[in-house]
């Protein structure tokens, strides 16, 4: 596609350049901005400038924080003790929504998968490893229920097995969110076959 | 289940073709080339998403123009209506799939919904062809009658990619610690669908001896054996299966670096299909061979109507032109009480005396792409 602006084709490419968006979408979007007041256009730029410049990861966990170490492994009040291994942060939101789980967490930056380039040493590994210390009571694999993140449960724990510590993991359940009945039922067949084994 | 109404629009020589079909059988009819094996495709996109036979979505779309669209309307066997309509888009290269007014975005998940079976020229390569296309065979039976197995293959694909991708990227290095959970997982899938097909093909073969049976009219015994890399002789369990795929995957690491893919796992299983104990591909006549073919489909039909909720439609193309006076009819008799059949063919010939055309029966004559009254019309 050609355009009559620079400017217009620069933003087109750089909103394409986001997951999921399409050139069709990524000009709707830089349209859309045209439109907008000059003050909110720059409200956003700044948003964006700000969450690079302020975000940064926790020296930790490895979860998103402005301050390091994070919230969640400086509270005195969750127990050091319970790690929670997940892929992203956004997992993080998810179990800390729930209110449930009083641990920490360990966000390993991905799961395993040759064909996107990640291998083991590209996941929060070895700063896994070096979390673990004898008061350590129990480590909860909370992967997604993907063949990726499967197959990086089945790595940690066989890493994590010899060093003589709990490891849990969560059970696979019913996808939510799917218009048929279906999911469930292959779900229901392969717990019924008690296909999950660590 | 069964197709009341269809159409076809941009779809292969179809410009914008439109049914209303018998609940019983359908005849289309037409000379070579005019668009009746264009007619069963689309129901196929409907049923399974694709196409019957290989070829990419793109080469479905009418000539000139970039999306095609095919809508039908099926009638459940307890009565329930189901309007399903399947767009393709060239240029976005995307597929939208319908079940009355929502979009179904996992395509997985329509695979058994409408049950087929089908049986078309291209099929000859299941006893004549490669391993791989009695695979295909099997995992389609096997897809339509159980969604855990369409989960499993999706899975086990995946793992198979992954790992090859390893294998291939080390490029004859040592790439062990990096593969291994990969060889686990593929182990666990891969055991998962080679106990599944054994079961499976322990099954069916009862069902091709009858359906032989009914189709041959003779004394000869046809058999059907799984063929893993694996010995799977006794009914064995997935663990027995898992570990010796663990011996299978240490003798075969080091070719495995030297070719830089994944030499195990149930992507390199075969059936071996047999006449009086005799290897169909090495001793089997032309006749024999069709015979076979027919009795695997007819088999197909029996242990789908058995395992889903849905009685399969039929979709015959050109099954007739190869077949003598006696045999063809005797296959229509077959046919007859078994579901709503889609048959196409050049000649009226085999019909003229044993089927009478009513509102269950009904013929339609093809020609270029559209539906016309009479073949000879002007
Ligand atoms: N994408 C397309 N656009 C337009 N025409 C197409 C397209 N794909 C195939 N065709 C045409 O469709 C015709 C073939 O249709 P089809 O295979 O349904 O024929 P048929 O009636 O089954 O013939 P036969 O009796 O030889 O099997 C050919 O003329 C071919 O050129
Ligand atoms: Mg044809
Ligand atoms: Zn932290």
């Amino acid at each position: 596609m050609i355009y009559t602006s620079q400017s217009l084709e620069q933003l087109v490419e750089e909103f394409s350049q986001l997951p999921g968006i399409g050139r069709k979408t990524a000009l709707r979007l830089a349209l859309y901005v045209l439109k907008m007041p000059r003050e909110e256009v720059v409200r956003f730029a700044e948003s964006l400038v700000r969450v690079k410049d302020n975000v940064r990861y926790c020296s930790v966990c490895w979860n998103i924080t402005e301050n390091d170490p994070c919230i969640i492994c400086s509270s005195p009040k969750r127990n050091a003790g319970v790690i929670c291994v997940v892929e992203e942060p956004t997992d993080v939101m998810a179990i800390e929504k729930t209110n449930e789980f009083r641990g920490r967490y360990h966000v390993m930056g991905g799961a395993l998968s040759p064909l996107d380039g990640i291998g083991p040493e590209d996941l929060k590994v070895k700063e896994l490893l070096v979390r673990i210390e004898p008061d350590t009571e129990e480590i909860i694999l909370a992967l997604n229920p993907t063949v990726e993140g499967e197959t990086t449960t089945l790595y940690l724990s066989r890493l994590l097995k010899p060093m003589g510590i709990k490891i849990t993991r969560i059970a696979r359940g019913v996808p939510i969110g799917s218009n048929l009945e279906f999911s469930d039922e292959a779900t229901l067949t392969r717990a019924l076959e008690g296909r999950i084994a660590v | 289940m069964k197709l009341l109404s269809l159409t076809l629009r941009q779809f292969r020589n179809h410009v914008s073709s439109g049914f209303a079909f018998g609940a019983a059988s359908n005849v289309l009819l037409g000379k070579n080339g005019q668009g009746k094996t264009n007619v069963l495709e689309a129901v196929s996109y409907l049923c399974l998403t694709k196409s019957f036979y290989a070829g990419a979505d793109a080469t479905a779309v009418h000539c000139g123009t970039s999306m095609f669209e095919v809508e039908g309307d099926f009638v459940s066997d307890v009565n329930v209506r189901h309007r399903v309509r399947i767009v393709y888009d060239e240029q976005m290269r995307q597929k939208h799939f319908f079940i009355n007014a929502s979009e179904i975005t996992k395509l997985s998940e329509v695979i058994g919904l409408f049950p087929i079976v089908v049986l078309s020229p291209e099929n000859n390569s299941i006893t004549f062809g490669s391993p791989s296309e009695r695979r295909k065979f099997a995992d389609l039976v096997m897809a339509q009658s159980s969604k855990a197995y369409v989960e499993d293959m999706m899975e086990y694909k995946r793992v198979l990619r992954q790992r090859n991708k390893i294998l291939s990227d080390a490029r004859g290095n040592d790439c062990s610690a990096v593969l291994a959970p990969w060889t686990e997982m593929l182990i666990r899938h891969g055991s998962a669908i080679i106990h599944r097909r054994n079961t499976f093909l322990n099954e069916f073969v009862t069902y091709v001896e009858k359906a032989y049976d009914a189709v041959a009219h003779n004394e000869e015994r046809p058999s059907l054996r799984y063929v893993p890399q694996i010995d799977v002789s006794g009914a064995m369990d997935r663990d027995a299966i898992a570990a010796a795929l663990h011996l299978l995957a240490d003798r075969k690491q080091a070719d495995e670096r030297r070719t830089g893919s994944t030499l195990f796992g149930p992507q390199r299983d075969d059936i071996a299909f047999s006449i009086d104990g005799l290897p169909l591909r090495e001793y089997a006549s032309q006749g024999q061979h069709k015979t076979y073919l027919i009795a695997l489909k007819i088999a197909e039909f029996w242990y789908l109507k058995e395992r889903c909720a849905e009685l399969p439609i039929i979709l015959f193309d050109d099954v007739f032109s190869e077949l003598d006076e006696t045999r063809s009819h005797q296959l229509l008799e077959m046919l007859a009480p078994m579901g709503q059949t889609f048959i196409t063919t050049t000649s009226e010939r085999i019909f003229q005396g044993v089927r009478q055309w009513d509102d269950e029966h009904r013929k339609f004559y093809i020609r270029s792409g559209t539906v016309v009254l009479q073949e000879d019309a002007a």
